[in-house]
């Protein structure tokens, strides 16, 4: 639930109306300009994109590009290094200098700390290298299935609690590739509102029809649910073949976690599928890292297929699969992204079995144990800290994901911009990644920052806070003001 | 899901409204169901009006009249002339459609297209009485009224007369 002050929402829409007005004048003149200018297109051809598909993108996005796509040259730890940019031509193009910035890192999805070199996984992962090299060169049916792939798949099952796991080179893939092997034409994907892009684009190749509930809902999804089956497929009315309800643990544009008790219970009583993407929580959540499941109390066998991405907890790449034998076994000879994509590159298979050895506790020490106790502790000292400020936080407790709400658009490149020059990375979202009012800078806290960075963190934050004017909220803690309150009507 | 707006307690007069995001895959459209969307636009025809009143130093008749045939020629192109959306990673689904048509997932009658009739009514009744129904402008607003609200009627979704506008 997010509460915009009027005026901020008011604002945000006349800003938007104004850049939009500007790139149309400015569109228009460069027709007129170009018109006499010869076209380089050549006779007959159809010219690649219409002139107002990439409209947000040459007039919006262009402008602040340098907030986006910020290289870095050393691994993405709590500290690391930035490379300066500059451009001559207002932000059209951007150059490199050979320049670099020691910053705090609040952007990458590191939430256990294995994005940097480890003492248990690092020496493994080398030696997995010298033995296996760089990649299979080869698809998963062919030649691309070496040990380390079998037992991969074993461990993640073992670690999610499902009987049986597949794992792809890349998360996007995963997804964009498991729902229309699973799913066709007839059948019917509802799915959360606010779901990832690799699920709409699942949904959308997959040629079954698609539907959307309020973002964590349940009680919509029930109203979805009964209306679509009552209703049948579109025109011939006929009953559903299957239906999956698609959402995700952790939205990570939001922080929230998802209802799932309650999903599952509607789910069930209507007999729909659930499909359970874990990108952002496997891992992270979890009295022993196993992902929203354990922490909201469901049983594992309840979701139907868990899906889930190695790029955020366990510092590596690639995604997987998980559920019963037959539906792995069905997927081995079915989906495109295992018969013909290469798999996945066996150091990084290394550093996903040692990560979840180092977290289960069976690399002998209790390091897995703290890495979790302190990324619980970081994130909610973090929200906690923030929201006492004054900031629009969004997110569940517990959550490792904060996005704090920047509304305007001239906010965006504001706060980006002045926190890189105190030396702290931020990650700042904006349309049409977000809804268009509800622009955020997003902050992903890591179990390696130490309680110091994040002193630091909120320093910056708080003083640029105070500069750009996102402190929306009063600063003092929420407590002591209902007390006042509550005081003063006594009086 | 538009909320309206919300006095909440202990915030210390400051209004607050909830923004709960709409289950709509537009993003071209999506837009339009957070609060606050109806106020902006009043308020731009608003200051629009002020501003021709200030720039051509005009009667207010003549500017209500400026202001109506400006919104006609703005909202008929953006509304119902362009097609498709400006992000390409729509591929293209909503190529045949204008804004009008994706508004509201293509449901008719909702509250957002109901105020979006009203508003190019509205702009004509004030026009046509602070210039006393005088000839060249009382043709001309009318003209636009008659257009705008036709254009909106449900019976005219997807309907191109004579194929103008109509794709290739």
């Amino acid at each position: 639930m997010i509460t915009i002050p009027y005026l901020t929402a008011l604002t945000t829409y006349f800003s938007y109306g104004l850049f939009f007005a500007f790139g149309q004048i400015r569109d228009f003149f460069r027709k007129i300009i170009d018109w006499r200018k010869s076209s380089n297109l050549q006779q007959g051809y159809a010219p690649i994109c219409l002139g107002l598909e990439d409209f947000y993108v040459r007039r919006l996005y262009l402008r602040i590009q340098d907030c986006f796509g910020r290289p870095i040259a050393s691994a993405p730890d709590a500290w690391f290094d930035v490379v300066e940019r500059y451009s001559t031509d207002n932000n059209k193009t951007l150059k490199r200098t050979a320049k670099i910035n020691r910053c705090l890192n609040l952007g990458s999805y590191n939430y256990l700390g294995f994005a940097a070199s480890d003492e248990y996984c690092t020496p493994r992962v080398i030696d997995s290298l010298k033995r296996f090299s760089a990649s299979t060169c080869s698809a998963r049916a062919d030649g691309g299935t070496t040990r380390l792939h079998s037992d991969l798949e074993e461990y993640v099952a073992k670690f999610v609690g499902k009987p049986a796991a597949l794992v792809f080179g890349m998360g996007y893939v995963t997804n964009s590739a498991i729902l229309p092997v699973l799913i066709g034409k007839g059948g019917l994907i509802i799915s959360d509102s606010l779901n990832h892009n690799s699920i709409v684009n699942g949904a959308r190749g997959s040629g079954a029809t698609v539907r959307v509930f309020l973002h964590n809902t349940p009680s919509h999804l029930e109203e979805v649910l009964r209306e679509q089956i009552a209703e049948g497929q579109p025109r011939t009315h006929r009953p559903w073949k299957k239906i999956i309800v698609v959402v995700e643990g952790i939205y990570s544009m939001e922080g929230e976690l998802c209802k799932l008790p309650e999903i599952i219970t509607v789910c069930k009583k209507y007999k729909a599928f659930t499909y359970l993407d874990e990108a952002h929580s496997i891992g992270a959540v979890g009295k022993t890292g196993r992902g929203v499941c354990e922490l909201l109390g469901v049983d594992t066998a309840e979701v139907d297929i868990m899906m889930g991405t190695f790029t955020k907890s366990f510092g590596s790449c690639g995604g997987y699969i998980a559920g019963s034998k037959e539906l792995i076994q069905y997927l081995k000879y079915t989906c495109p992204a295992h018969l013909y994509a290469t798999s996945i590159s066996p150091p990084a298979a290394q550093q996903i079995i040692s990560a979840i050895k180092v977290i289960l506790g069976e690399d002998g020490s209790s390091r897995g144990a703290q890495k979790l106790a302190r990324i619980r502790e970081n994130s909610n000292f973090f929200r906690s800290e923030l929201q006492r400020m004054g900031f629009e936080v969004l997110g569940d407790y517990d959550s490792p994901v904060m996005p704090i709400m920047l509304y305007n658009p001239a906010k965006i490149p504001a706060f980006s911009r002045e926190c890189l020059k105190q030396n702290v990375a931020v990650v700042t979202v904006a349309f049409p990644a977000t809804p268009l009012l509800l622009a955020r800078a997003r902050i992903c806290i890591s179990a390696s920052h130490t309680k110091e960075d994040l002193i630091k963190a909120l320093e910056v934050i708080s003083e640029i806070g105070d500069l750009v004017g996102i402190k929306y909220f009063p600063t003092e803690p929420r407590k002591q003001q209902q007390e006042q309150q509550g005081r003063m009507k006594l009086d | 899901m538009v909320d309206g707006l919300g006095f909440s307690s202990g915030r210390m007069g400051k209004l607050y409204v909830s923004a709960v995001p709409p289950p709509d895959l537009n993003k071209n459209t999506e837009w339009f169901m957070y609060p606050g969307v109806w106020t902006t636009y009043i308020l731009i025809v608003f200051f629009s009006w002020l501003m021709v009143l200030s720039v051509f130093g005009c009667t207010p008749g003549m500017a209500w009249t400026v202001v109506n045939l400006c919104h006609f020629v703005v909202t008929y192109h953006f509304f119902h002339w362009k097609k498709g959306t400006p992000f390409a990673e729509d591929q293209g689904i909503y190529n045949r459609l204008t804004w009008w048509e994706q508004v509201d997932n293509g449901k008719q009658l909702t509250r957002n297209r109901k105020f979006l009739t009203v508003v190019p009514l509205v702009l004509f009744l004030i026009a046509s009485h602070t210039t006393d129904y005088q000839h060249p402008m009382l043709f001309l607003n009318t003209l636009a009224v008659f257009i705008l609200v036709v254009a909106k009627f449900p019976n005219m979704h997807k309907v191109r007369i004579f194929g103008i506008n109509a794709d290739q």
